[in-house]
C-alpha cells in the first residue's frame, strides 16, 4: 500500500487535472465516432484500424521512456487506441452476423461485447494470480479471498506504459460489461434492481476513489488511478443516459459543452506536458507506485 | 529516440488526417444537415401526395406460426404480454414486417440491385421529425426497426412487387411518435 499522506493542495490540483484530461478524452473519443457515423460512416472500418496500428505502435513507443510519468500518459493513449480498434471490429462483427440494436435502444457492438464476460473473467482471474499484478483492487480480493500462497512480487516496475494501457482497456472493458449485463432486458433490464445498484454504487466508489486519488501528488500515480475513477463515473452518466434523463452532449453533438469539454481537455494536456517535462528537466527520479 | 514524443504526436495527426481527408471528400458532396434536410423534404412531399406508407412493425416468426395476430388488431396489435416476447425474438434477429390497416404485409429490403446485405432489422434509418418534434427535448436523427415494434409508423421508400402477396419495401426514411427506447415496458 502506498503510504498515507497529507491532502495537499498540489494533490487536489494533480488529481482535478487528471480527470479533466480522463473525461475529457473518453468525452473526445465518443464524438469522434459519433461525428464519423454522422458524416462519414464509409471510413469507420479503416479509422478502427488505423486506431489499432496508432496504439500498437504507441504501446511499443513507452519502452523508450524513463519517467513514469511520461509512461503512463502515453499508455493511456496506447490503450484508449486499441481499445477504439475493438468497437469498430465488433460493429463490423454485428454488420456481418445481423445483429440488431436491442428493443431498448442498445447497441450491436455492446450486444456482442456482453458475452466476452466469460473471457473478462478468465482474464481476470489469472491476473489475480499473477504475482507481479500491483493493482489496488487485486490485492484487496487476494488479502481477502486469501489468495495467494507465497509473497507477491516486489521491486521497480519499468513499464508503465504497457501497463496503463491495458489497465484502461481492463478497466473499460468490465465496466462495458456490467453495463450491458445490467441493460439485458432477458437477464435484468434497464430498470432492474442491477442497474440501480450499479448505478449506486459507482456513484459512492467515485467519491471514495477520488480522496484515494488524492493522496498522490504525481502525474504518473494520478494518470493512472484517474482511469477507474472516471470510468466508474462514466457508469453513472451512461445509466442515466439509457433512462433518457441525460442527453449526452457527445452522442446528440451539443458544441457549447463539447467546446468546455475539449478546452478542459486541451488545457489539462498542457498542465500535464508542462509539468512532466519541467520533472524531467529537474530530474527528479520517479518511485515506485505499489 | 530523444525526440519520439514528436514521432507519437505525427502518429495522432495521421490518424486524425485520415479522417478528416475522408471528410472533406465527403463534404464536396453534402453535408449532413443538407441530406437530412433533402430526406425531410422528400418525406414531407411525399406525404401530401399520399406516397408514405402508414402500417404498424410486427415481428415475423410470431405473425408467421399463428402465435400471434396483429393483423386482427391494428390499433393495438399485441396485448400487454405478448410484447415483450415479440421484442425479445426481434432483437433475436426474427424478421420485422410493416402491416398496414388494409392488411398489405410489407418486407424490409436493401435497395434493388444490392446483391450482398445484411439484415434489415439492423440499419439505421433516418428519421423524420416534425416541427413540434424538433422543439422538445433532443431525440435521434435516426432509428431501426427492432425498438418500434408494436407502433404505428409512417415510412417512405421503394416499394418492390414482392412475392405470395407480400410486398417489399426499401425504407428510406421513417416518422413516428415519442422515444420507445426510453419507454419502461414491464
Amino acid at each position: 500500500m502506498a503510504a498515507r499522506k497529507i491532502i495537499s493542495m498540489k494533490s487536489i490540483f494533480y488529481t482535478a487535472v487528471s480527470l479533466v484530461w480522463i473525461f475529457g478524452l473518453s468525452a473526445i473519443g465518443h464524438i469522434t465516432m459519433v461525428l464519423i457515423e454522422k458524416n462519414n460512416p464509409a471510413i469507420k472500418f479503416n479509422f478502427g484500424k488505423g486506431c489499432f496500428v496508432a496504439g500498437l505502435i504507441i504501446i511499443y513507443l513507452t519502452r523508450f521512456l524513463k519517467s513514469d510519468g511520461w509512461q503512463s500518459f502515453i499508455g493511456i493513449m496506447g490503450g484508449f487506441g486499441m481499445w477504439f480498434s475493438w468497437e469498430y471490429s465488433l460493429m463490423y462483427a454485428g454488420e456481418r452476423m445481423g445483429v440488431t440494436y436491442a428493443w431498448n435502444g442498445s447497441y450491436p457492438e455492446y450486444r456482442l461485447m456482453e458475452w466476452s464476460a466469460i473471457a473478462l473473467v478468465m482474464v481476470f482471474t489469472y491476473l489475480m494470480y499473477q504475482e507481479s499484478v500491483r493493482c489496488n483492487f487485486i490485492y484487496f480480493l487476494r488479502r481477502k479471498l486469501r489468495l495467494m500462497r507465497g509473497v507477491v512480487a516486489t521491486g521497480k516496475i519499468d513499464n508503465y506504459g504497457p501497463r496503463t494501457a491495458f489497465e484502461y482497456i481492463m478497466i473499460t472493458w468490465t465496466f462495458y460489461v456490467l453495463l450491458m449485463l445490467g441493460y439485458d432486458e432477458q437477464l435484468f433490464g434497464a430498470y432492474s434492481w442491477f442497474t440501480y445498484l450499479v448505478f449506486l454504487a459507482s456513484f459512492s466508489v467515485f467519491f471514495y476513489l477520488c480522496y484515494k486519488l488524492l493522496s498522490y501528488d504525481k502525474f504518473g500515480p494520478n494518470l493512472k488511478y484517474a482511469i477507474p475513477t472516471v470510468t466508474i463515473l462514466w457508469n453513472d452518466v451512461e445509466i442515466l443516459s439509457k433512462w433518457g434523463m441525460l442527453k449526452e452532449p457527445w452522442v446528440h453533438i451539443n458544441w457549447p459543452i463539447m467546446s468546455v469539454i475539449i478546452a478542459g481537455f486541451a488545457v489539462s494536456t498542457y498542465l500535464i506536458v508542462k509539468d512532466l517535462r519541467k520533472r524531467k528537466k529537474e530530474m527528479i527520479e520517479s518511485k515506485d507506485i505499489v | 529516440m530523444r525526440n519520439w514524443k514528436y514521432i507519437f504526436i505525427a502518429l495522432v495527426i495521421m490518424l486524425f488526417a485520415q479522417s478528416v481527408q475522408a471528410e472533406e471528400a465527403a463534404a464536396k458532396k453534402l453535408s449532413y444537415d443538407e441530406r437530412m434536410k433533402i430526406i425531410e423534404n422528400q418525406f414531407f412531399a411525399a406525404a401530401q401526395e399520399g406516397k408514405t406508407i402508414k402500417g404498424v412493425l410486427v415481428e415475423g416468426n410470431s405473425l408467421f406460426n399463428g402465435t400471434t395476430a396483429p393483423q386482427n388488431h391494428y390499433e393495438k396489435p399485441y396485448a400487454k404480454e405478448e410484447l415483450r416476447p415479440v421484442k425479445f425474438s426481434a432483437e433475436r434477429n426474427s424478421k420485422v414486417f410493416l402491416l398496414t390497416k388494409d392488411g398489405t404485409l410489407y418486407y424490409p429490403t436493401p435497395p434493388k440491385g444490392e446483391r450482398i446485405s445484411q439484415s434489415m432489422n439492423s440499419p439505421r434509418i433516418p428519421r423524420v421529425l416534425t416541427e413540434a418534434q424538433k422543439k422538445g427535448p433532443k431525440l435521434k436523427p435516426w432509428a431501426t426497426l427492432v425498438p418500434l415494434v408494436g407502433m404505428e409508423v409512417e415510412v417512405f421508400g421503394e416499394v418492390y412487387p414482392g412475392y405470395g402477396g407480400i410486398k417489399g419495401i426499401y425504407i428510406e426514411s421513417i416518422k413516428f411518435e415519442g422515444d420507445p427506447q426510453f419507454e419502461k415496458q414491464d
